[in-house]
Protein backbone atom coordinates (compact mmCIF):
# COMPACT_ATOMS: atom_id res chain seq x y z
CA UNK A 1 0.00 0.00 0.00
CA UNK A 2 1.24 3.39 -0.51
CA UNK A 3 2.52 5.65 1.85
CA UNK A 4 -0.12 8.11 1.41
CA UNK A 5 -2.45 5.86 2.96
CA UNK A 6 -2.64 6.61 6.93
CA UNK A 7 -5.76 4.91 7.80
CA UNK A 8 -6.28 1.46 6.96
CA UNK A 9 -10.28 0.84 7.59
CA UNK A 10 -11.58 -2.03 8.06
CA UNK A 11 -11.74 -4.98 10.74
CA UNK A 12 -8.48 -6.74 11.37
CA UNK A 13 -8.36 -10.29 12.76
CA UNK A 14 -5.60 -11.96 14.56
CA UNK A 15 -4.93 -16.01 14.80
CA UNK A 16 -5.43 -15.00 18.41
CA UNK A 17 -9.29 -14.22 17.31
CA UNK A 18 -9.73 -17.56 15.81
CA UNK A 19 -8.29 -19.74 18.26
CA UNK A 20 -10.56 -17.98 21.25
CA UNK A 21 -13.82 -18.28 19.55
CA UNK A 22 -13.83 -14.39 19.19
CA UNK A 23 -15.05 -14.84 15.63
CA UNK A 24 -17.03 -17.67 13.76
CA UNK A 25 -15.99 -19.08 10.97
CA UNK A 26 -16.24 -21.85 7.95
CA UNK A 27 -13.57 -24.18 7.50
CA UNK A 28 -13.49 -26.35 4.60
CA UNK A 29 -11.44 -29.31 2.86
CA UNK A 30 -12.30 -29.77 -1.02
CA UNK A 31 -11.41 -32.31 -2.67
CA UNK A 32 -8.71 -31.72 -5.68
CA UNK A 33 -8.46 -34.76 -7.72
CA UNK A 34 -7.12 -34.37 -10.88
CA UNK A 35 -5.78 -36.71 -13.72
CA UNK A 36 -3.42 -34.78 -16.10
CA UNK A 37 -2.85 -36.69 -19.69
CA UNK A 38 0.70 -36.95 -20.25
CA UNK A 39 -0.15 -37.12 -24.00
CA UNK A 40 2.34 -38.69 -26.35
CA UNK A 41 6.07 -37.25 -25.71
CA UNK A 42 6.20 -36.55 -21.99
CA UNK A 43 4.64 -40.27 -21.69
CA UNK A 44 7.42 -41.96 -23.21
CA UNK A 45 9.49 -39.21 -21.40
CA UNK A 46 8.02 -40.67 -18.47
CA UNK A 47 8.58 -44.03 -19.27
CA UNK A 48 12.27 -43.52 -20.22
CA UNK A 49 12.74 -42.23 -16.53
CA UNK A 50 11.28 -45.29 -14.92
CA UNK A 51 14.39 -46.99 -17.49
CA UNK A 52 17.19 -44.49 -15.99
CA UNK A 53 17.17 -42.30 -19.68
CA UNK A 54 16.53 -38.90 -19.97
CA UNK A 55 14.95 -38.38 -23.30
CA UNK A 56 14.70 -35.35 -25.77
CA UNK A 57 12.93 -35.25 -29.25
CA UNK A 58 15.05 -33.97 -32.22
CA UNK A 59 14.49 -32.00 -35.43
CA UNK A 60 16.65 -33.55 -38.06
CA UNK A 61 15.26 -30.34 -40.19
CA UNK A 62 15.72 -27.63 -37.39
CA UNK A 63 18.87 -29.74 -35.99
CA UNK A 64 17.45 -28.82 -32.96
CA UNK A 65 17.26 -31.60 -29.73
CA UNK A 66 14.38 -30.34 -26.88
CA UNK A 67 13.54 -32.01 -23.64
CA UNK A 68 11.48 -33.19 -22.22
CA UNK A 69 10.64 -34.28 -25.69
CA UNK A 70 7.77 -32.98 -27.66
CA UNK A 71 5.99 -34.48 -30.63
CA UNK A 72 5.55 -30.79 -32.77
CA UNK A 73 9.18 -28.71 -33.63
CA UNK A 74 8.88 -25.48 -32.28
CA UNK A 75 10.77 -23.89 -34.80
CA UNK A 76 9.27 -25.49 -37.80
CA UNK A 77 6.07 -26.56 -36.41
CA UNK A 78 6.43 -30.19 -38.40
CA UNK A 79 6.78 -33.29 -36.21
CA UNK A 80 9.71 -34.15 -34.72
CA UNK A 81 11.82 -37.16 -35.77
CA UNK A 82 13.17 -39.37 -33.42
CA UNK A 83 13.86 -39.16 -29.66
CA UNK A 84 16.67 -38.95 -28.66
CA UNK A 85 18.85 -40.66 -25.34
CA UNK A 86 20.66 -37.61 -23.47
CA UNK A 87 22.97 -38.05 -20.38
CA UNK A 88 22.25 -37.53 -17.23
CA UNK A 89 24.43 -34.65 -16.80
CA UNK A 90 24.58 -31.15 -17.11
CA UNK A 91 25.33 -27.49 -16.27
CA UNK A 92 22.89 -25.23 -14.03
CA UNK A 93 21.73 -22.63 -16.06
CA UNK A 94 19.52 -20.78 -13.32
CA UNK A 95 18.71 -21.18 -9.61
CA UNK A 96 16.64 -20.45 -6.52
CA UNK A 97 17.89 -20.84 -2.93
CA UNK A 98 14.27 -21.20 -1.80
CA UNK A 99 13.45 -20.76 2.63
CA UNK A 100 10.21 -21.68 2.08
CA UNK A 101 8.04 -24.28 1.39
CA UNK A 102 5.24 -25.03 -1.08
CA UNK A 103 2.56 -24.49 1.96
CA UNK A 104 5.17 -21.36 3.20
CA UNK A 105 6.63 -22.57 6.30
CA UNK A 106 10.08 -21.71 6.72
CA UNK A 107 12.92 -24.13 6.39
CA UNK A 108 16.50 -23.82 8.05
CA UNK A 109 18.24 -25.68 4.73
CA UNK A 110 17.15 -24.29 1.54
CA UNK A 111 15.40 -26.26 -1.27
CA UNK A 112 17.35 -25.73 -4.38
CA UNK A 113 15.49 -25.56 -7.24
CA UNK A 114 17.40 -24.69 -11.20
CA UNK A 115 17.08 -25.01 -14.53
CA UNK A 116 19.54 -27.65 -15.70
CA UNK A 117 20.32 -27.64 -19.42
CA UNK A 118 21.02 -31.12 -20.12
CA UNK A 119 24.39 -32.43 -21.89
CA UNK A 120 22.85 -33.66 -25.78
CA UNK A 121 19.71 -31.20 -26.10
CA UNK A 122 20.77 -27.69 -27.74
CA UNK A 123 21.98 -25.38 -25.92
CA UNK A 124 20.11 -23.68 -23.09
CA UNK A 125 17.42 -26.38 -23.61
CA UNK A 126 16.69 -27.84 -20.21
CA UNK A 127 14.61 -29.23 -17.11
CA UNK A 128 13.43 -27.69 -14.05
CA UNK A 129 14.73 -30.08 -10.63
CA UNK A 130 16.49 -30.15 -7.58
CA UNK A 131 19.78 -29.82 -6.19
CA UNK A 132 21.14 -31.63 -3.71
CA UNK A 133 24.36 -33.31 -1.90
CA UNK A 134 25.82 -29.54 -2.16
CA UNK A 135 26.41 -26.24 -0.37
CA UNK A 136 24.04 -23.70 -1.10
CA UNK A 137 26.45 -21.35 -1.05
CA UNK A 138 28.87 -23.14 -3.33
CA UNK A 139 26.05 -23.54 -6.08
CA UNK A 140 26.24 -21.80 -9.15
CA UNK A 141 25.65 -20.58 -12.89
CA UNK A 142 27.08 -23.03 -14.98
CA UNK A 143 28.20 -25.44 -12.60
CA UNK A 144 28.61 -29.10 -13.84
CA UNK A 145 25.77 -31.79 -12.14
CA UNK A 146 24.70 -35.42 -12.80
CA UNK A 147 21.48 -36.64 -11.34
CA UNK A 148 21.17 -38.86 -8.70
CA UNK A 149 18.10 -41.42 -9.30
CA UNK A 150 16.02 -43.65 -7.20
CA UNK A 151 17.31 -47.14 -7.45
CA UNK A 152 15.77 -49.07 -10.26
CA UNK A 153 13.33 -51.36 -8.51
CA UNK A 154 11.83 -47.82 -6.75
CA UNK A 155 11.09 -45.79 -9.97
CA UNK A 156 7.64 -45.33 -10.99
CA UNK A 157 7.67 -43.29 -14.21
CA UNK A 158 8.30 -40.01 -12.48
CA UNK A 159 10.25 -36.84 -12.48
CA UNK A 160 11.13 -37.92 -9.26
CA UNK A 161 12.69 -40.88 -10.28
CA UNK A 162 15.40 -38.41 -10.30
CA UNK A 163 15.88 -37.91 -6.59
CA UNK A 164 18.31 -34.48 -7.11
CA UNK A 165 20.97 -33.31 -9.35
CA UNK A 166 24.53 -33.30 -7.98
CA UNK A 167 27.77 -31.75 -8.18
CA UNK A 168 30.04 -33.55 -11.12
CA UNK A 169 33.34 -34.35 -10.07
CA UNK A 170 35.02 -34.09 -13.24
CA UNK A 171 38.00 -36.92 -13.81
CA UNK B 1 13.49 -45.56 -35.38
CA UNK B 2 10.50 -44.89 -32.63
CA UNK B 3 7.68 -42.82 -34.11
CA UNK B 4 6.36 -39.91 -32.40
CA UNK B 5 3.04 -39.66 -33.73
CA UNK B 6 1.93 -43.35 -31.38
CA UNK B 7 1.62 -43.67 -27.89
CA UNK B 8 4.71 -45.66 -26.08
CA UNK B 9 2.67 -48.46 -24.29
CA UNK B 10 4.48 -48.90 -21.24
CA UNK B 11 4.01 -44.81 -20.73
CA UNK B 12 2.24 -43.72 -17.72
CA UNK B 13 -1.13 -42.85 -19.56
CA UNK B 14 -1.93 -39.61 -16.93
CA UNK B 15 -0.41 -38.59 -13.96
CA UNK B 16 -2.55 -38.74 -11.05
CA UNK B 17 -2.47 -36.25 -8.33
CA UNK B 18 -4.63 -34.24 -5.28
CA UNK B 19 -4.35 -30.82 -4.71
CA UNK B 20 -5.01 -29.90 -0.69
CA UNK B 21 -7.66 -26.88 -0.66
CA UNK B 22 -8.39 -25.64 2.27
CA UNK B 23 -10.21 -22.76 2.97
CA UNK B 24 -11.56 -20.43 5.86
CA UNK B 25 -14.19 -17.84 5.62
CA UNK B 26 -15.37 -15.20 8.25
CA UNK B 27 -18.67 -14.40 7.49
CA UNK B 28 -18.12 -10.39 7.87
CA UNK B 29 -20.08 -7.88 10.45
CA UNK B 30 -23.28 -8.79 8.95
CA UNK B 31 -22.51 -12.03 9.07
CA UNK B 32 -21.14 -12.45 12.41
CA UNK B 33 -23.88 -10.99 14.06
CA UNK B 34 -26.45 -13.51 11.79
CA UNK B 35 -25.05 -16.10 12.95
CA UNK B 36 -24.18 -15.50 16.50
CA UNK B 37 -28.43 -14.77 16.69
CA UNK B 38 -28.50 -18.08 15.89
CA UNK B 39 -25.83 -19.51 17.80
CA UNK B 40 -26.92 -18.00 20.94
CA UNK B 41 -30.43 -16.88 20.96
CA UNK B 42 -31.77 -19.53 17.95
CA UNK B 43 -33.31 -16.75 16.49
CA UNK B 44 -32.94 -15.73 12.94
CA UNK B 45 -31.95 -12.05 12.22
CA UNK B 46 -32.72 -10.07 9.01
CA UNK B 47 -32.16 -5.90 8.65
CA UNK B 48 -34.51 -3.50 7.33
CA UNK B 49 -34.19 -0.75 5.39
CA UNK B 50 -37.15 1.84 6.05
CA UNK B 51 -36.73 3.98 2.51
CA UNK B 52 -37.13 0.81 0.64
CA UNK B 53 -39.43 -1.33 2.99
CA UNK B 54 -37.52 -4.36 2.27
CA UNK B 55 -36.16 -6.96 5.10
CA UNK B 56 -32.80 -8.51 4.06
CA UNK B 57 -32.77 -12.43 5.08
CA UNK B 58 -29.83 -13.00 5.70
CA UNK B 59 -28.76 -10.02 7.49
CA UNK B 60 -26.80 -7.31 5.22
CA UNK B 61 -24.85 -4.25 5.82
CA UNK B 62 -25.76 -2.46 2.63
CA UNK B 63 -29.37 -2.26 0.82
CA UNK B 64 -28.67 -3.82 -2.36
CA UNK B 65 -31.38 -1.01 -3.84
CA UNK B 66 -30.48 1.80 -2.57
CA UNK B 67 -27.34 1.26 -0.67
CA UNK B 68 -27.93 3.12 2.61
CA UNK B 69 -26.11 1.54 5.53
CA UNK B 70 -28.41 -0.79 7.39
CA UNK B 71 -28.66 -0.75 11.22
CA UNK B 72 -31.95 -2.00 12.06
CA UNK B 73 -31.98 -5.53 13.05
CA UNK B 74 -35.00 -7.40 13.36
CA UNK B 75 -35.65 -11.12 14.21
CA UNK B 76 -38.13 -12.15 11.32
CA UNK B 77 -39.10 -15.63 13.22
CA UNK B 78 -38.28 -18.56 12.47
CA UNK B 79 -41.43 -19.73 10.18
CA UNK B 80 -41.15 -19.34 6.41
CA UNK B 81 -42.64 -20.28 3.19
CA UNK B 82 -40.86 -23.15 0.54
CA UNK B 83 -40.26 -20.56 -2.62
CA UNK B 84 -38.78 -23.48 -4.66
CA UNK B 85 -37.70 -26.79 -4.31
CA UNK B 86 -35.34 -29.92 -5.70
CA UNK B 87 -34.99 -33.27 -4.71
CA UNK B 88 -31.33 -34.71 -4.72
CA UNK B 89 -30.80 -38.78 -5.46
CA UNK B 90 -27.13 -38.73 -5.61
CA UNK B 91 -24.85 -37.52 -2.65
CA UNK B 92 -21.70 -34.98 -3.88
CA UNK B 93 -19.67 -38.36 -4.36
CA UNK B 94 -21.90 -39.40 -6.67
CA UNK B 95 -23.42 -42.33 -6.00
CA UNK B 96 -27.36 -43.36 -5.34
CA UNK B 97 -29.23 -42.41 -2.08
CA UNK B 98 -31.86 -44.64 -1.33
CA UNK B 99 -34.77 -41.69 -0.27
CA UNK B 100 -33.74 -38.34 -2.39
CA UNK B 101 -32.77 -35.51 0.04
CA UNK B 102 -34.94 -32.34 0.01
CA UNK B 103 -33.17 -29.12 -0.51
CA UNK B 104 -35.54 -25.76 -0.53
CA UNK B 105 -35.16 -21.87 -0.52
CA UNK B 106 -37.23 -21.08 1.89
CA UNK B 107 -38.61 -17.34 1.85
CA UNK B 108 -37.61 -15.80 5.49
CA UNK B 109 -38.41 -11.50 5.55
CA UNK B 110 -37.83 -10.52 1.83
CA UNK B 111 -34.88 -12.63 1.48
CA UNK B 112 -34.48 -16.41 2.85
CA UNK B 113 -32.38 -19.16 3.10
CA UNK B 114 -31.17 -22.29 1.30
CA UNK B 115 -31.75 -25.63 3.16
CA UNK B 116 -32.96 -29.03 3.78
CA UNK B 117 -36.12 -29.88 4.43
CA UNK B 118 -37.07 -32.83 7.17
CA UNK B 119 -39.58 -34.80 8.47
CA UNK B 120 -41.32 -34.98 5.07
CA UNK B 121 -42.10 -37.17 2.77
CA UNK B 122 -40.43 -35.98 -0.72
CA UNK B 123 -44.18 -35.93 -2.52
CA UNK B 124 -45.34 -34.23 -0.04
CA UNK B 125 -43.40 -31.22 -0.92
CA UNK B 126 -45.08 -28.31 -2.14
CA UNK B 127 -43.89 -24.68 -3.23
CA UNK B 128 -46.16 -22.57 -0.60
CA UNK B 129 -45.78 -24.83 1.88
CA UNK B 130 -45.27 -23.62 5.16
CA UNK B 131 -41.89 -24.48 7.24
CA UNK B 132 -40.41 -24.24 10.60
CA UNK B 133 -36.57 -24.08 11.34
CA UNK B 134 -35.35 -27.05 13.59
CA UNK B 135 -32.91 -25.85 15.61
CA UNK B 136 -30.01 -28.23 17.58
CA UNK B 137 -30.14 -27.63 21.01
CA UNK B 138 -27.87 -24.78 22.42
CA UNK B 139 -25.27 -26.30 23.64
CA UNK B 140 -24.55 -28.00 20.37
CA UNK B 141 -24.45 -25.42 18.30
CA UNK B 142 -21.87 -23.35 17.20
CA UNK B 143 -22.07 -20.89 14.67
CA UNK B 144 -22.86 -22.54 11.42
CA UNK B 145 -25.75 -22.65 9.06
CA UNK B 146 -25.97 -26.39 10.41
CA UNK B 147 -26.99 -25.14 13.60
CA UNK B 148 -30.62 -25.24 11.84
CA UNK B 149 -30.68 -29.21 11.34
CA UNK B 150 -33.36 -28.75 8.94
CA UNK B 151 -36.74 -26.60 7.94
CA UNK B 152 -39.93 -29.10 9.09
CA UNK B 153 -43.90 -28.79 7.97
CA UNK B 154 -45.97 -26.54 10.40
CA UNK B 155 -48.28 -27.97 11.96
Amino acid sequence: MTVNIKKYPGTPLSEKDFAEGKILFNYDELRGDYAWDTGIAIGRYLAGLKEGVILGARCKACRKTVVPPRIVCEWCFRPMDQYVPLRDTGQVNTFSLCYVTWDVRRIEEPEISAVIEIDGASPLHGIMHRLGAVDPQQVHIGMRVQAVWKPPEEREGAITDILYFKPLEEV
Amino acid sequence: MMTLLERYPDAPASWLGQMPVTSRYTFGLAGERFFRAIKEEGRILGTRCHRCQRTYVPATMFCERCLAELDEWVDVGTFGVVHTYTLLHVRPDGTCRETPEVVAFIRLGDGGLLHRLGEVEPDAVAIGMRVQAVFKSAPEREGSILDIVCFRPLG
